[in-house]
């Protein structure tokens, strides 16, 4: 459990967060979103405690982060890709962290294994490619088996496998019971891969909602249909409550009918459709709609 | 748990893991050792040619004279033990282990110090022999008074620095900076003080100098410097307070900074 109760950070005069609360529960993917420059990894350096927040606080499972005696076993976290001496080995540079807290050299082997590092355990980091960066910060965020796991922007240059395995590895661990925060500017990549969304917009919480209501609050759902009888079916639907508008001829974008509806009314005219798709919102629609508002109320 | 001595337990395989710790030591050990072979070499084809002998001050001064200048290489030891974390990053890894920060610069302190302490004393001791070897009946033995206390300065001063070169860098955080710092506080500032300052106040405040204080700690009489300094082991304790000043202050940085 992650807790910030109206954490606020000021960088000269910028706010860069302003009284952010939110609380990110065990058992789920918890998608951080936020435009670039939102204040999400400032947030996420405030609840490791490597920024000092102006006001409020953030806590991890009832306690500052660095009031716990073992820090690395409450939360793991990946912050920036290369946060590595070139020169000292993947295996050096995990064991080193290991050893603050008395953690075996075993753990070390392990977690280089479950990120698939073994055969470049002895190599010196200086050479890794970005994603191999990435697999060694996540090996250290594990190091400590911990409760809760924060990353910032984790499939950031990674290629297609890599952002793979990264969202099967949040989904395994939110399974197990972990706290997962996972912070991105994208919403393609949060919908497939968090159940929960904290959306933060200028450094202020913009929404604290599940992804299934986050498109049901924004989305007035349309259906598109496709007829040879367009002006027909045009004037039967306008003669109801239905608002038609038209993209390109013989293709109808219905507002305020469901699909059944449509496809009732047509038999009953005896108007012949080939297609009939109902239209969701997507994740995406919502997000861009709640930074826009954000951006406006400015 | 986190602990103190696992703290000092992981800065130790931080140091020992990187290979630029034995290479920067190791040459900087090989070439003093070797430049005081080469300067008893030249103090004694001096005194062949009809120099006069040297005296016991000056044969130990001899010896030690590299390390008039090493010691810069440990106080750039110091500073990049610190600076090199936060070029790399992985200074935020190493807070997020250990949040309450100061137990990394200490444990920094302790480690470095293990390090830096056996290669001197064996530096110190193979200047001062390889020197007189080449002196020969000119030279001082280990025997002489005040030659087991100018090896043990000789030993400690280096150390020392380096330490005053990891407060600088905790403080200054940036490599370049904080490597330009401590070349001013050792080399030009001493150099532009004296001058500066009036007839008597010169000698009162050059023997607190860092450098004047670390190189009094390895010399007999003085060592010939152009003004007073103090006492080998006063030195000492002047420079042990210049390294609890700097680490406290870099300390203080440390834990009021974002990281």
């Amino acid at each position: 459990m992650i807790e910030a109760r109206a954490l606020s950070k000021r960088f000269g005069d910028k706010l860069a967060v302003d009284q952010l609360s939110f609380t990110v529960k065990p058992g789920q993917v918890t998608g951080f979103l936020g435009p670039n420059g939102a204040g999400k990894s400032t947030t996420m350096r405030m609840i490791v405690g490597l920024d000092r927040p102006t006001a409020g606080v953030a806590t991890v499972n009832g306690r500052a982060y660095r009031d716990h005696t073992a820090p690395l076993r409450q939360v793991g976290a990946l912050l920036e890709a290369k946060s590595v001496h070139k020169g000292r080995t993947a295996r050096s540079h995990l064991l080193a962290l290991a050893q603050t807290h008395g953690i075996p050299a075993s753990r070390v082997d392990e977690v280089l294994a479950m990120v698939g590092l073994e055969s470049a355990a002895r190599r010196r980091a200086g050479g890794f490619s970005l994603g191999m960066g990435q697999r060694l910060g996540i090996a250290a965020a594990l190091l400590g088996d911990p409760a809760a796991v924060i990353l910032d922007e984790p499939v950031n240059g990674l290629d297609p496998d890599g952002v793979l395995w990264i969202r099967n590895l949040l989904k395994g661990l939110a399974a197990e019971g972990r706290t997962v925060l996972v912070s991105s500017h994208l919403m393609s990549e949060m919908a497939v891969t968090a159940e929960h969304l904290v959306i933060i917009g200028r450094g202020r919480l913009l929404a604290d909602t599940t992804v299934d209501e986050l498109i049901a609050r924004v989305a007035v759902g349309t259906v598109l249909v496709r007829t040879p009888e367009a002006t027909a079916l045009r004037d039967v639907l306008a003669a109801g409550r239905a608002t038609v508008t038209s993209a390109e001829p013989g293709l109808l974008q219905v507002s305020g009918a469901s699909a059944a509806q449509i496809g009732d009314l047509a038999r009953r005219h005896a108007i012949a459709l080939h297609e009939l798709t109902p239209r969701r919102a997507s994740l995406e629609e919502a997000y861009m709609d709640l930074t826009r508002e954000a951006v406006e109320f400015q | 748990m986190i602990t103190f001595p696992r703290v000092v337990r992981a800065e130790w395989t931080k140091l020992v893991s990187l290979r630029s710790t034995w290479i920067t030591l190791g040459a900087a050990a090989v070439l003093a050792v070797g430049l005081a072979g080469v300067i008893g070499y030249g103090v004694h084809h001096a005194v062949e040619g009809g120099d006069p002998p040297p005296a016991l001050s000056e044969a130990v001064g001899a010896a030690f004279l590299p390390i008039d200048f090493f010691v810069l290489v440990f106080g750039v030891f110091g500073v990049l033990q610190m600076t090199g974390e936060y070029g790399s990053g992985l200074i935020r890894a190493t807070l997020t282990a250990v949040p309450r920060r100061w137990p990394v610069a200490a444990a920094k302190a302790v480690v470095q110090v293990a390090v830096t302490l056996p290669v001197m004393a064996a530096t110190a001791l193979g200047s001062f022999l390889v020197c007189q070897a080449f002196l020969g009946d000119d030279g001082a033995s280990l025997g002489d008074r005040g030659v087991p206390g100018a090896i043990v300065g000789a030993a400690f001063s280096p150390v020392l620095v380096g330490l005053i070169g990891l407060g600088v860098g905790t403080a200054v955080r940036h490599t370049a900076g904080a490597i330009t710092t401590l070349v001013a506080a050792l080399f030009i500032i001493p150099v532009l003080l004296g001058p500066a300052l009036p007839g008597d106040m010169e000698k009162d405040v050059m023997k607190y100098v860092p450098t004047v204080a670390g190189q009094a700690m390895y010399s007999i009489g003085g060592g010939g410097q152009p003004f007073e300094t103090l006492s080998p082991g006063a030195s000492a304790a002047v420079m042990v307070g210049w390294v609890a000043l700097l680490l406290a202050g870099g300390v203080a940085l440390l834990l009021r900074r974002d990281a």
